[in-house]
């Protein structure tokens, strides 16, 4: 079996539509909606086209959770037992295992909220994050990044569930949100114990991270304003193990995020509106 | 038959085309049983994409003025591209509700952007039941999850969505009453207005 399986090479059937990323950053719609005023980016029952958008957000988390399952799942085989102890494959065997109910949870979650599979598309910028050919470097990407976003996701999910008294969303969010916190705190147990002679490589490691992260933020998407849909989950990331400072850091990491793409949306509007002057 | 006016005209941002969405509202009004005698102006709002759905359907001075973002034709797997079905399926549901409207059932509704979504969503169901019931390919559940967000995750409010989504004859007053029986009524009312997507 192909060893390091690029993001192009995963498997879907039919119903899956993957979107392309220059589809979304050449749409001329997107800096005329950033400077319009569509309500509240923080989920709410309130908030225009509540049900819509959470049912976009639902399909998006279930295609993430396939994600992760490759990623943990391509760790378990990419690496020989002296790059990977066979004991983080187990963690990951582990991982995978959780991965696979959250998939299944969240289809039962899309059913519930009406919806179904493949009714939006699928980007697999997450995977990405889980080809680096470095072990510590994956597990930085896909242990701390990618399920550290995904503490945050399903924490904006279960605080939505609790506000709109809808149970099964609550509670099912809450049970993922504790594996998840699970799987930051075993990459970032791996992570220590994979560098400890080597700090060199451990700061290179977070280095990637921090870039994964700023690419994670999505111009916005994640935040502790109301500008953005999902908020940053502090106190469960300090239960997976993250410090404050990382915390802090992350914030303004996201901050930084949310302030270029209002600038990108501005200079684009402005050269939108310069061009059709010009036709 | 009723005269049909759509803007844009022509559509500049998005792949969507005047000529051909009249078309399902003429085939759709049939299909509803619409008066041929009322004209309809329908505003597609071209800037506006998935999931920044919604669509207001009013009367005024005798027309029927529908608004609606283009989010909702949108084909939801091919970015700025229309969506026949879907469109078809929207306006069945406009179309249902401006006609109500145009009755007497409906005569003491206010404008789409003063109704409550507890209000809204309780119509909605009403007409959303209906067009199934014309043939089209209506979602239960997802109207059902909608409902619940106003109405509340309860035994009561499911009821209530029951009885709506299988009504064929329901006045303005019935769906007020509903809204009291689910409590939607005594929720607080929220800051940001129900047409905010119309707004710009």
């Amino acid at each position: 079996m192909k060893k390091m399986l690029p993001e192009s090479e995963l498997a879907r059937d039919e119903r899956f539509v993957r979107t392309k990323i220059e589809d979304r950053i050449f749409d001329p719609r997107g800096p005329k909606i950033a400077q319009r005023n569509t309500g509240p980016a923080r989920m709410g029952v309130d908030r225009p086209a509540a049900g819509e958008r959470s049912r976009s957000l639902m399909h998006g988390i279930f295609v993430g959770e396939i994600q992760a399952l490759e990623g943990a799942g391509r760790t378990c085989y990419d690496f020989d037992d002296a790059e990977a102890p066979f004991q983080l494959k187990l963690d990951m065997a582990r991982q995978c295992w959780d991965e696979s109910r959250h998939c299944e949870i969240s289809v039962k979650l899309g059913d519930h909220m009406g919806t179904e599979i493949g009714e939006y598309t699928e980007s697999t910028f997450l995977f990405a994050a889980a080809c680096n050919p470095d072990p510590v470097f994956r597990l930085c990407g896909v242990n701390r990044a990618l399920e550290g976003l995904a503490i945050d996701v399903f924490k904006s999910m279960k605080d939505f569930g609790n506000e709109s008294g809808d149970p099964i969303l609550e509670f099912c969010e809450d049970w993922m949100l504790a594996d998840e916190v699970t799987h930051v705190k075993m990459g970032s147990d791996w992570l220590r114990r994979l560098t400890e002679t080597d700090p060199e490589r451990r700061e290179r490691a977070l280095e990637f991270q921090r870039t994964v992260d700023a690419i994670f933020n999505l111009g916005g998407f994640r935040g502790e304003d109301d500008d953005n849909p999902v908020q940053l989950a502090r106190d469960f990331r300090r239960l997976a193990g993250f410090t404050e400072e990382e915390n802090d850091s992350l914030a303004e990491l996201a901050r930084r995020s949310t302030e270029e793409a209002r600038q990108m949306a501005e200079m684009a509007t402005a050269a939108l509106d310069a061009s059709a002057q010009n036709t | 038959m009723s005269r049909i006016t759509i803007t844009p005209d022509p559509f500049t941002l998005i792949a969507y085309d005047g000529a051909e969405i009249t078309a399902i509202i003429e085939d759709v009004a049939a299909l509803v049983d619409f008066p041929r005698d009322v004209d309809i102006d329908l505003e597609v709002d071209e800037e506006l994409f998935a999931p920044l759905t919604g669509h207001l359907s009013d009367v005024v001075d005798g027309r029927v003025r529908l608004w609606i973002s283009g989010g909702n034709f949108e084909d939801s797997r091919l970015p700025r591209q229309f969506a026949p079905h879907q469109a078809r399926d929207d306006l069945a549901v406009m179309l249902l509700r401006a006609k109500d409207r145009l009755s007497d059932d409906f005569a003491a509704a206010p404008p789409d952007a003063s109704l409550s979504r507890g209000e809204r969503t309780a119509w909605d169901t009403y007409a959303v039941g209906r067009a199934g019931r014309l043939g089209l390919p209506m979602r239960r559940q997802r109207q059902l999850y909608d409902f619940r967000l106003q109405h509340g995750f309860t035994d009561i409010a499911d009821a209530a969505f029951d009885r709506l989504w299988t009504a064929e004859h329901v006045t303005w007053d019935g769906i007020r009453e509903i809204c009291k029986e689910t409590g939607a009524t005594d929720r607080d009312t929220s800051k940001i207005p129900v047409d905010l997507l119309r707004q710009k």
